[in-house]
């Protein structure tokens, strides 16, 4: 609920969103509510095999249809390439098709209907390939390459890539061969987790408008105004001064909306038009042309002494990625950097690599490689628990990360939450007093536990805070709000840096003609690095407001002190204050100049510290901040079909400081809720080259009734030293330890150990029967 | 384009329309009558984001063909708020923190709305059963339960 | 959507015969009904009638009664909301109400009929073992005029009934169930309002120990609902005990045809079948048990 509060809504109050009355109302305007004077309405052509070269198209019969206005093929398109971690990606298929269903054409009509029918008239002459269905086929001497030109691709990290491999990355510490030997008990195993669509409830879509100038602005259902404009302007070959990209309002992404998806289709087609071009995919569309969470397949082995100290940790992954590298780099880099999990494992070595496959592109996706390497290894810490007749919580406890350890690699942790976490779910949870249900009967109960660790980061980020005649303020930070909340949190953090109440402060919208660049909303870094930024221009806003009300009072500005409503006065002297419009009409008018502060910078931390652990082919050289969390998770296993079901959950996130405590529990909910989806039923299903259930009759989240009520969610506050305020991230750590601690509790209810996600109730059945059969 | 008159009341006020015979009560709501606070998620029926009430029952705007809606009364999102009050619905969702994205918001809205004229002290379960229909991938559904309750509860106190 | 261009009949009649007539006089079209299926797979454009014979302004098929002898007839226009709190079901009839119950979700509900329904048969849909547990019979009306068809006759195969060009389904009629006899239906779902993994529909009565009526069908499982009269009729009048359960759940897995879908495999199906069979009649059971 929310709270009244002396400073007006800053940090620490859970105040509704700016735009909860919009949203309410039905009045938001996501991208598919937008239109333009003299509109067209696009619509994408798809490739129906998986790999082929484009010997030509057949556009005739639909140029022929009354209203359509433009067609264009691969061939009507630049050839840049584009790609976060790789550029291997043209705007659309350009030569050569490399997954059933990718774009191969569009076109542009008066509506949106005439577009499609005009769509479903054009032809491909393709000479199929062979297709490269699984990551274990694209690593074959003989196997097709996917991309002929991999070498000379332009990479942005020294990727270690060849034949259909993507990029190979290790990072080790310690001797893992050599550790073996000395541990009392080893548990290895294989693991696989499938594909995971985001299903964000809005789909994808933008809208593009030329103008007179040839320059175009761009609207798009995005996580980031920069990388639209990144993406759009590399794979057109646009000079970035001649593309604006904004944002409409965002039905959620998830990692999804991240990356390019149909931005590049509408900007060439305004460019070829002369008019505003709308394109919104519908769900089909969306679901084989988009992105998808990696299927990684993971082989994982920890070894520990017989006293439960945790001596070696060996992870090797392969990721599946798709047709393209997008993100997959970076996720796999990154799951490798958490494989070892919150714990002190002083032999780790981790080692995976990224194949193309003539699918779909796989990409980021809350969690970027972590929740699928924390399965594997939150599973394996129960499992040595067991084999060492130890409580899984006292192991984890025994042997996690304490304040002033790093983290795998070398990075820095600065504040480490873990045990105030863990002690908070476990008394919240009455850890060991809830015994395991073994009553007659066709249910059975378990309850599991799962630690994780997350980081908040990375990359470039900028504030701009400006006060306006009457003293009120403006913040303008390019970060987009996709639903998490970051307009209010940071409005809230400017509010409380600058002592004035949330309503003195208007919030820009993300511009890239006039926001600082922010890299965008994922990896859990706006609370953080954005809010960082803000708290750093408010303070520059503070010096300049106190070198003015020095003069106006005559006094020097060390001896004042910002007062709540906007004002600033002498220490110690109640009465003698001015206020923020007197300091910022003379500012404007007298002398100074209008008063504006600017803050900008790139997360800074080294990722891997070369003295103590090799790091080969890592795709960030610097990550972020650490942030950490537990989760105890009680399951019912219906014993006759096998489905498994949440009955109840405690999620103990550190944020460090939550700036706005509902919406934190908004993302602990959210994200365990997705990972919970993860867990038991959500998988997207390959037939050979063709993805069997895009849509969402035939893909299956959690509903209301699948999901528990008694999800409680636990705030831990263990500052971040250079947070604002103390707080870092909480976007994905949420979802991390889910399917782990799930996948313990079902271990704990009906003796199985599930090694594959999801943990439908067909693998559950199965284990079980293998397991009485066995007994 | 040709396509047959319909007449319908939306959100209280008499519209007369030409339509298309195929096209969907969505369709209809947001591209001719600027309505677009139903949305347009899955375009099955699956999703919920288009749940619009028809005869004060909610129902999926993008399986409703229009010209089957001839005489129809039809509230959208856009019709539960009173002039400026919001309905207790709406600003229970907005006290629970229960909007995160907002895209699910406008069909959840309607689900609830309709559930809340006949649930007068409705449990988590029936709750759950009401909105089962509505999907949100954003808030784990805790605080959407909380603001049903809150809004529940708040009807309550005004008519005791 | 609309393909722009086409120009799609559309008609709103205000009786069967009406309707029946327009049926025949375009091959092309279609009867709308809830539109719940129909609309979606017209936006999917899946299907392109020519026309729509809509049938929601024929009042005769929105009545539900209960007749005479204790059958229940319900209109072929009834929606899933009403279904799921009909009060002319009785007994073991409301195996029909807890499957209409467990339909998608309250909107979809909302604008489903069960004519619409059973004529499109889903196998994965949940009124058809219901019917077929219920022996109920199928009433249509069409160019050759009206007839009605046993439910085990009319599910023919996977999207195959026995309707002939140009027939309606007018009603559904369910013979009385035993007094004190109880209807229980059993969806194993991926979640909730999904289309069944598999379904139990089950009626039983007993007097004491002994069975007096036990019907029982697993959907979801095959192209029709799988249902073993002779071996009902053989536990019947006896006292339940677990091997003839066994026999039944055994020899019903047997008769499955399921498939591999993304909801399940065909050999999962075959394995949880007769486990929910058997626990489908165990809860039935101790249901009658504690209220005689």
């Amino acid at each position: 609920m929310n709270e009244a509060n002396p400073f007006g809504g800053g940090v620490g109050t859970s105040i509704a969103r700016p735009d909860i009355r919009e949203k309410l109302t039905g009045r938001a305007r996501y991208i598919a509510d937008l239109s333009r004077p003299d509109m067209l309405h696009a619509a994408i052509v798809q490739s129906p095999v998986a790999h082929a070269r484009i010997k030509g198209y057949e556009t005739t019969a639909a140029r022929a249809v009354p209203g359509v206005a433009a067609v264009l093929t691969g061939e009507d398109f630049p050839d840049g390439r584009m790609g976060a971690f790789i550029k291997d990606e043209h705007a659309i298929a350009k030569g050569k098709v490399r997954y059933l269903g990718e774009p191969v054409a569009v076109v542009a009509a008066e509506s949106e209907a005439i577009a499609r029918h005009a769509a479903r008239l054009i032809e491909v002459d393709l000479e199929e390939l062979p297709p490269v269905l699984t990551p274990e086929e694209a690593l074959k001497e003989d196997s097709p390459a996917i991309h002929e030109g991999l070498e000379d691709y332009i990479k942005v990290f020294p990727a270690i890539c060849n034949g259909n491999v993507a990029s190979e990355t290790e990072i080790g510490e310690g001797d893992v061969e050599a550790a073996w030997a000395g541990c009392d008990v080893v548990v290895e195993d294989e693991y696989e987790t499938a594909p995971q669509a985001h299903l964000s409830i809005e789909p994808c879509g933008a809208l593009a408008e030329i103008d007179e100038a040839g320059r175009v602005t761009l609207w798009s259902a995005n996580q980031s105004v920069f990388r639209v404009q990144a993406n759009v302007c590399e794979s057109l070959k646009l000079p970035m001064s001649k593309l604006r990209c904004l944002t409409p309002k965002i039905g959620a992404g998830f990692g999804n909306k991240m990356e390019p998806h149909v931005q590049p289709l509408v900007v060439q087609l305004a460019i070829a038009t002369g008019r505003p071009v709308k394109l919104i995919l519908n769900r089909v569309e969306d679901f084989e042309t988009v992105r998808h969470r990696h299927p990684f397949k993971i082989r994982c082995k920890t070894g520990a002494t017989k006293d439960g100290t945790l001596v070696a940790r060996e992870v090797e992954v392969l990721l599946d990625g798709g047709a393209y590298g997008d993100d997959s780099p970076g996720v796999l880099g990154y799951s490798l950097l958490m494989a070892r999990g919150p714990y002190r494992i002083p032999n780790a070595r981790c080692h995976g690599r990224l194949v193309y496959t003539n699918k779909m592109r796989f990409g980021a996706f809350r969690g970027f490689g972590n929740p699928q390497v924390a399965f594997a290894g939150e599973t394996q810490i129960d499992e040595i628990a067991e084999k060492l007749g130890m409580d899984p919580l006292e192991l984890r406890l025994k042997n996690m990360l304490r304040p002033g350890d790093r983290w795998f690699g070398g990075g820095e942790v600065a504040s480490n939450g873990l045990a105030e976490c863990a002690a908070q779910a476990r008394r919240a949870a009455r850890w060991g007093e809830a015994a395991t249900d073994r009553s007659p009967g066709t249910v059975r109960r378990g309850r599991g536990i799962a630690f994780a660790a997350h980081i908040s980061g990375l990359l470039g980020t900028g504030a701009i805070v400006r006060l306006l005649e009457d003293g009120s303020v403006v913040l303008n930070t390019g970060a987009v709000d996709i639903g998490q909340g970051s307009d209010t949190v940071l409005t809230q953090i400017c509010a409380s840096a600058l002592k004035v109440p949330v309503e003195q402060v208007a919030l820009a919208s993300p511009d890239t003609d006039g926001s600082p660049y922010n890299w965008g909303t994922t990896a859990s870094r706006v609370t953080y690095t954005t809010g960082r930024s803000v708290v750093a221009a408010a303070k520059k806003v503070e010096d300049a407001i106190k070198s003015h009300a020095g003069e106006i009072l005559e006094c020097a500005p060390h001896d004042l002190e910002l007062r709540d409503g906007g004002k600033v006065g002498v220490k110690g002297v109640p009465d003698k204050e001015v206020s923020f419009i007197d300091v910022s009409l003379r500012a404007h008018w007298a002398a100074g100049g209008p008063i504006v502060a600017n803050d900008s910078w790139v997360f800074n931390q080294p990722s891997v510290d070369p003295k103590r652990a090799v790091a080969r082919g890592l795709p960030f050289p610097q990550i972020g901040v650490y942030s950490f969390g537990c989760v105890i998770a009680d399951v019912a296993v219906d014993t006759v079909t096998g489905k498994a079901e949440v009955t109840e959950a405690w999620s103990a996130m550190d944020v460090g400081r939550a700036i706005n405590p509902a919406s934190v529990e908004g993302q602990i909910e959210g994200g365990f809720v997705q990972g919970m989806g993860f867990a038991l039923m959500e998988e997207l299903v390959w037939d050979g080259p063709r993805l069997v259930n895009p849509s969402m009759m035939d893909y299956k989240a959690p509903t209301f009734r699948d999901t528990p009520y008694a999800l409680h969610s636990i705030i831990v506050e263990e500052p971040e030293p250079d947070g604002p305020f103390g707080a870092k991230g909480v976007g994905e750590i949420g979802l991390v330890p889910v399917p782990a601690a799930i996948a313990n509790a079902i271990r704990n209810a009906v003796g199985i150990r599930p090694r594959k996600l999801p943990m439908t109730p067909e693998r559950n059945l199965r284990s079980m029967l293998e397991a009485d059969d066995a007994a | 384009m040709s396509g047959l008159s319909v007449a319908m009341t939306v959100n209280g006020q008499d519209r007369s329309l030409d339509v298309p015979v195929t096209q969907t009560l969505l369709e209809t709501l947001r591209d001719q009558l600027a309505l677009t606070g139903a949305k347009r998620g899955c375009n099955q029926g699956v999703c919920g984001a288009c749940t619009v009430m028809v005869d004060g029952k909610p129902v999926r705007g993008c399986l409703s063909l229009t010209v089957n809606c001839d005489g129809a009364e039809v509230t959208t999102v856009e019709g539960l708020a009173d002039g400026g009050a919001l309905s207790g619905i709406q600003q229970a969702m907005a006290d629970t923190n229960a909007v995160q994205c907002g895209f699910c918001t406008p069909g959840m809205l309607v689900s609830a709305f309709a559930f809340l004229r006949e649930a007068k002290t409705p449990s988590v379960e029936e709750i759950q059963y009401a909105l089962s229909g509505n999907l949100c991938r954003c808030s784990g559904y805790r605080k959407i339960i909380d603001a049903v309750q809150l809004a529940a509860d708040r009807s309550a106190e005004v008519s005791s | 959507m609309t393909e722009p261009g086409i120009d799609v009949a559309f008609h709103r009649p205000r009786t069967v015969e009406e309707a029946v007539a327009l049926l025949r006089g375009d091959d092309g079209a279609m009867c709308l009904a809830g539109g719940a299926t129909l609309v979606a797979m017209m936006n999917a454009a899946l299907v392109e009638p020519s026309g729509l014979v809509s049938l929601s302004g024929v009042d005769a098929l929105r009545n539900a009664e209960r007749l005479q002898d204790g059958s229940a007839r319900i209109g072929a226009m009834r929606k899933h909301c009403e279904t799921a709190e009909e009060t002319v079901l009785e007994n073991g009839q409301c195996v029909l109400r807890e499957a209409a119950r467990q339909i998608a979700n309250m909107p979809v509900r909302n604008m489903g009929t069960i004519g619409g329904s059973i004529a499109f048969f889903d196998p994965a849909a949940d009124y058809p073992p219901a019917l077929v547990a219920a022996d109920a019979v199928v009433e249509i009306s069409g160019p050759d005029g009206e007839r009605t068809v046993p439910a085990a006759e009319f599910f023919v195969g996977w999207y195959e009934t026995a309707l002939g060009p140009g027939d309606i389904v007018t009603a559904v009629r369910l013979p009385a169930a035993p007094k004190g006899s109880i209807g229980l239906f059993h969806k194993l779902a991926r979640v909730s309002g999904d289309f069944a993994t598999a379904s139990i529909a089950l009626i039983l009565a007993m007097s004491g120990e002994t069975v007096t009526h036990l019907a029982i069908a697993v959907g979801a499982c095959g192209p029709t609902p799988v249902r073993l009269p002779d071996i009902e009729a053989e536990l019947t009048g006896k006292v339940l005990d677990g091997a003839g359960i066994d026999r039944l759940a055994m020899t019903l897995a047997d008769k499955l045809d399921p498939i591999d879908d993304v909801r399940a495999s065909a050999e999962y199906r075959r394995l949880v079948a007769p486990r929910m069979v058997k626990r489908a009649i165990a809860e039935a059971a101790a249901t009658l048990r504690g209220v005689a």
